[in-house]
């Protein structure tokens, strides 16, 4: 289901690196993290909070915040590097080429604007539309994400919206110029269970119907399963595997990865699919160990986990699947 | 993993109709006894500035040498001053002048305030720093000193260059040494209230700038200009509102005290100011003229405040019970 190796991605992130100052000096966030996703490829990035999911995705439209900068590496999309555009090309992939939704519906739309005004607000920038044209497509974009009655809910405010709503509309400011590259950061995270599923469910219909591209970020693998095509695993900043869906769930190699699959058992246990079950917490910034990121939590590390860092590299006898991790590697090496 | 299919129709949860942010807000004034009280002074204190002249009994210079320094009575409800004049027209007159002062002031206040925070909330860098060095100097320098020193230096050479103008032109205009008392005035009265609401705004604004909406707004690509339009200054009003509305009674009574210093609004239009300051000096022996003016600044004050206040609770959607 990836996309075909002689096509070219429309994102391909190579050894992206985010440093945030500290009082202790800059500290890595981000470790040279390579992420590709293809034209009409679903691409989940899964990794526990704080891992570096969302400043990966802000840094591609530099939206970092204000003391967290990107301090090496490459973003190209559709052939352009990103990270070295100039800032009036750069507001046109934003919203126009590259479609974000926000984790909190609750607090990422405006309070005090209409949510038919907000809408709008892309269509007459990006596309030039009249007011008149931009309310008829705000209405359609609304109808499109599933909201009833558009035509009223245009006035509404967001607070006059449930959360799954609101999620919907921000789903429609994030499709609202056709863009090429969906990102969801975690859209479904502060939203019911039931609601999960229908977002999840209608992101993937859009998918078909609008032929883009989508990233979608969580904490739950389980969420999206049946929605991406291809799965990167973040731990510390760093992707640790990296693998078609399928191959995945059928071969988990990165301890972290079975971890993670272990702690989801069944579905309707919803305490267990959150990834806590692992123990130990992640490194913070600027207190990374010097070898594998994974090393103080892991079960199986050796005394090279703890010199040096292990890269990606594939897994045997399959296709795109990758992992980080000396063990893995060896024991592949030495079941062939 | 089966997923339930595609529902696009499906509705959830609440089905309240729209209601306008501004009617809501409206509603929810309405219902705080305090903000009610506050704006049913205010709004009598404006008509009284606005209609005033037409409503005292008097004339508020017409002297009665016969009825000086009389007590409250019914023909002279704040009794008469030491020149006979009518206290009540007198405070009358002195609202007008009181709102003048208070709202132009204030205008001027808040438009540089508020553009020059804004833009070093938003923008930081070297401009945050200038801006914040300019408002920390005109915070340091102790405000009656800095209106003195103006005046001191000022008043005279413009009032010269009025009085020349007027031979020169004999156009009556330039006799009305009220505008170089306004000007001064109202100069002086701004500078030195605009950076407690540039300060305030620019809080705002750092605190602003980083909500997940205005991230979302500018993954959407939208300009800087429509981003501090739209999206940060509106949701940053709601204090502004609170501060503005106190900050009217605080140039009311701001103007009085430099009119007891002697660079206010100068007599004989009547200012709540001189009033009290001349009230001031006689006040043993005859306290109505204190008190008259004194009680409506308080009652100014105080309104505008509790107005303020409601207004900032109402204008919050979310915070609402
Ligand atoms: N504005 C900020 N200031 C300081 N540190 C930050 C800021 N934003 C993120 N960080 C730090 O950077 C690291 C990565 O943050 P990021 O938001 O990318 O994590 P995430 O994987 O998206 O987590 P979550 O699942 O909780 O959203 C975290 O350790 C976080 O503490
Ligand atoms: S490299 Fe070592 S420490 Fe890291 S995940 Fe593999 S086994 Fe564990
Ligand atoms: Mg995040």
């Amino acid at each position: 289901m990836t996309a075909p190796a002689d096509n070219k991605p429309l994102l391909d992130v190579r050894g992206l690196t985010i440093e945030i100052e500290t009082r202790r000096g800059p500290a890595i966030i981000v470790d040279g993290i390579n992420l590709t996703v293809g034209k009409g490829e679903t691409v989940g990035v899964v990794g526990e909070s704080g891992c570096g999911k969302s400043l990966t995705m802000l840094s591609l439209v530099r939206l970092l915040p204000n003391k967290i900068k990107v301090k090496g590496g490459t973003a190209e999309f559709a052939g352009r590097d990103l990270l070295k555009m100039s800032k009036s090309e750069l507001r046109q992939v934003r919203g126009g080429k590259i479609g974000f939704v926000f984790q909190d519906p609750m607090t990422s739309l405006n309070p005090v604007m209409r949510i038919g005004d907000q809408l709008c607000e892309p269509l007459i920038y990006h596309r030039n539309m009249s007011k008149a044209d931009a309310r008829k497509r705000a209405i359609e974009l609304l109808r499109l994400v599933g909201i009833p009655g558009p035509e009223q809910r245009i006035t509404a405010y967001p607070h006059e919206l449930s959360g799954g709503m609101r999620q919907r509309v921000m789903i429609a400011m994030g499709l609202a110029c056709d863009p090429e590259l969906l990102i969801a950061d975690e859209p479904t995270t502060a939203l019911d269970v039931t609601i999960q599923a229908q977002i999840v469910d209608l992101v993937k219909d859009l998918r078909k119907k609008l032929n883009m591209s989508v990233v979608w970020i969580t904490h739950d693998l389980a969420l999206i399963a049946g929605l991406v095509d291809r799965v990167a695993v973040l731990y510390a900043g760093t992707v640790v595997e990296d693998a078609p869906v399928g191959e995945l769930f059928a071969r988990p190699t990165h301890p972290y990865t079975r971890g993670l699959l272990a702690s989801i058992p069944k579905l309707s246990d919803e305490q267990a699919s959150r990834l806590s079950s692992i123990g130990g917490t992640p490194p913070e910034p600027g207190r990374r160990p010097k070898g594998c990121p994974f090393a103080p939590r892991c079960a199986l590390a050796e005394s090279v986990c703890h010199e040096s860092v292990p890269v990606l590299e594939s897994v045997a006898g399959t296709s795109g699947h990758r992992v980080a991790c000396f063990v893995a590697q060896r024991q592949m090496k030495e079941a062939a | 993993m089966t997923m339930t299919p595609v529902n696009l129709s499906s509705t959830v949860a609440d089905d309240e109709p729209p209601v306008s942010l501004w009617r809501d807000a409206w509603h929810r004034l309405l219902r705080n006894k305090l903000a009610v009280a506050g704006l049913a002074v205010v709004i009598l204190l404006a008509f009284v500035a606005v209609f005033g002249p037409w409503l005292t009994p008097y004339d508020f210079l017409t002297q009665d040498l016969a009825a000086r320094n009389q007590a409250p009575s019914l023909a002279h409800l704040f009794g008469t001053d030491d020149l006979g004049r009518d206290v009540f027209s007198r405070v009358v007159y002195g609202t007008r002048t009181a709102f003048v002062v208070a709202i132009v002031v204030t205008t001027i206040a808040v438009v540089i305030g508020v553009t020059l925070g804004a833009m070093a909330g938003y923008f930081g860098g070297l401009f945050d720093r200038i801006v914040m060095w300019f408002t920390d100097m005109t915070m340091s320098v102790p405000n009656l000193l800095l209106v003195v020193v103006i005046n001191a230096s000022l008043k005279t050479p413009l009032t010269a260059w009025m009085e020349a103008r007027y031979q020169a032109t004999l156009n009556p205009f330039y006799r009305e040494t009220i505008w170089v008392d306004f000007l001064l005035v109202f100069g002086s009265m701004a500078l030195i209230s605009w950076p407690p609401y540039a300060r305030l705004v620019r809080a705002q604004v750092l605190s602003i700038r980083g909500r997940p909406y205005v991230t979302a707004a500018r993954a959407l690509g939208l300009t800087n200009r429509l981003i501090l339009i739209r999206y940060i200054v509106p949701n940053a009003i709601g204090p502004l509102i609170v501060s503005v509305s106190a900050g009217l009674g605080t140039a009311m009574v701001l103007e009085s005290a430099f009119s007891f210093l002697g660079v206010g609004v100068n007599p004989p239009t009547p200012s709540w100011g001189n009033m009290i300051s001349d009230g001031l000096r006689v006040w043993q022996h005859y306290p109505h003229l204190l008190a008259a003016p004194a009680a409506v600044l308080g009652l100014a004050t105080v309104a505008f405040s509790f107005l303020g206040d409601g207004l900032n609770d109402a204008l919050n959607p979310r915070g609402s019970k």
